[in-house]
């Protein structure tokens, strides 16, 4: 009756607790599994193609091209098979692309929104549309990377049918967002910190984000691992989350010292000054189809930031979808299986074809 | 004796009703830090913080990076600064090539195109066109 003795002996139950928590604490769990392939490249920056999954003929003929934050590894949306966006679409039939931008390195320290935006998105999407065989495609931009999509899309709209904004941060003039006021000029010396890191430090750019929610991301989270330990569902999918939090990438300078002094500072963007290698970038210019997807509990890209550009853009077709949830839940969370994906899903498919 | 149930019908059970508590007590302190890291207070001393860090890393950083670039020149080795020129060579490479490779794909395009279909000729005015024959 071996089961019995470590069920009822609270040392040794005590003890294999404590072992299964440090286990999924300290190891990564298998996370990007769905089959891709490499179609381009340029520096750090990767074009990949996901494996279709449903034949040509029944496919969506518009591709779709994931764009994802610079400073956060773009698996978050293949998380781990069973509970993937990237997965999902793909099963749904469309021609699923993602651009992962890569780590950048200190000869990259300089590279700006411009060189992203002008440079390494036009080429990624002539690459796309080549493979593709494809006129148009649609192209979904979350985070950081929606802030890449708008401004791409406002410079060079044509071919791009559809536009989907997630948790887009585009209107900073709220400065009581915790972010604006943590990098006020007067408390935040971003000229001393990218003299002395080059590149923003990617622990540093997590730390950040962490800070935003102190209890929540520095005793809840493993309180919750904690408390079910025994069901292995729930700790596998925080494993999934912990291996893609902890996995961070510095975010070129050139590029957050434009996101610190441009936008949250001077917001630019939305006041329509922004210029990206001279081009003015026009928000009244993007006349794809939009769905901008608000997360209601958001505390990195609040609400506010968010809203805005529905009334810039000079779209026929747009949409405004909000839904509870946090940042990265309503993408990666357990119920955007049911809520999130699914909508965007019904709002692309009528609009790909 | 039998098994003592809570009221939902699951097995009581004694730890429950310190959890609750123990959740209760650490939401409101989670409310208490969001509000408290986003007030001015936080942001002047997590600046003042950051500014400390930097004046004090800041000698140790350059003086071990000049030490640094001086013992691989002696060893005749490559610096960061080399790696660094050579890296930006290389972007500029690719990106020729990347234009070329674009090249590429609208030539193979244009050459595997089927040849457009010719237009049926326009029927003459006497009637004594294709249709008339």
């Amino acid at each position: 009756m071996a089961d019995a003795t470590v069920a009822t002996d609270p040392i040794t139950g005590l003890e294999e607790k404590l072992m299964s928590f440090t286990k999924a604490v300290t190891t990564r769990a298998a996370i990007a599994q769905t089959p891709k392939e490499l179609v381009w490249t340029l520096n750090k920056a990767k074009l990949y193609r996901y494996v279709p999954v449903v034949k040509k003929e029944n496919r969506h003929s518009v591709p779709l091209l994931l764009v994802f934050a610079l400073m956060n590894r773009p698996y978050i949306l293949d998380l781990r098979p069973g509970h993937s966006f990237v997965e999902f679409m793909i099963k749904s039939g469309y021609d699923l692309y993602l651009l992962d931008w890569g780590s950048p390195g200190p000869e990259d320290k300089d590279h700006k929104f411009d060189d992203y935006v002008l440079e390494y998105m036009p080429r990624a999407i002539r690459k796309l549309l080549t493979v593709a065989e494809a006129e148009e495609f649609s192209m979904l931009g979350w985070c950081i990377g929606a802030i890449l999509a708008a401004s791409y899309s406002a410079l060079r709209p044509d071919g791009l049918r559809n536009l989907i904004l997630l948790t887009a941060p585009l209107d900073f003039s709220d400065k009581t967002v915790t972010f604006s006021r943590w990098i006020d000029e007067r408390y935040f010396n971003i000229d001393r910190v990218l003299q002395t890191f080059g590149n923003m430090p990617g622990e540093m750019l997590d730390a950040g984000a962490r800070a935003l929610k102190p209890v929540e991301n520095g005793v809840l989270n493993y309180l919750k691992l904690w408390d079910n330990l025994d069901k292995p569902y729930v700790v596998d999918a925080w494993k999934a989350m912990n291996t893609w939090v902890t996995d961070n990438v510095p975010l070129a300078g050139g590029a957050f010292r434009q996101l610190v002094v441009d936008l949250f500072r001077n917001n630019e963007l939305m006041r329509g000054e922004w210029r990206l290698r001279g081009e003015r970038v026009d928000l009244s210019n993007i006349r794809a189809n939009l769905l901008t997807v608000i997360a209601e509990a958001d505390h990195i890209t609040p609400a506010c930031q968010s809203r805005a550009i529905m009334s810039k853009v000079s779209s026929k077709d747009k949409e405004l979808f909000e839904i509870p949830g946090g940042h990265i839940g309503i993408m990666a969370g357990s119920g955007a299986d049911k809520r999130t994906w699914p909508h965007i899903e019904g709002w692309l498919a009528p609009r790909s074809d | 004796m039998p098994e003592q149930q809570a009221a939902d019908g699951r097995p009581f059970d004694p730890m429950d009703a310190w959890r609750k508590m123990r959740d209760t007590y650490l939401d409101s302190w989670a409310k208490a830090m969001i509000e408290t890291v986003n007030t001015e207070g936080y942001a002047k001393a997590s600046g003042s913080m950051l500014d400390a860090y930097l004046s004090m890393s800041g000698p140790f950083r350059d003086a071990m990076e000049k030490a640094m670039v001086q013992t691989l020149q002696q060893l005749s080795m490559p610096s960061r600064a080399d790696f660094v020129s050579m890296a930006e060579r290389m972007s500029n490479l690719e990106l020729r090539l990347d234009d070329m490779d674009a090249k590429l794909d609208r030539i193979e395009k244009a050459l595997t195109k089927p040849p457009a279909v010719q237009k049926p000729a326009t029927r003459p005015a006497n009637g004594k066109g294709k249709g008339a024959r």
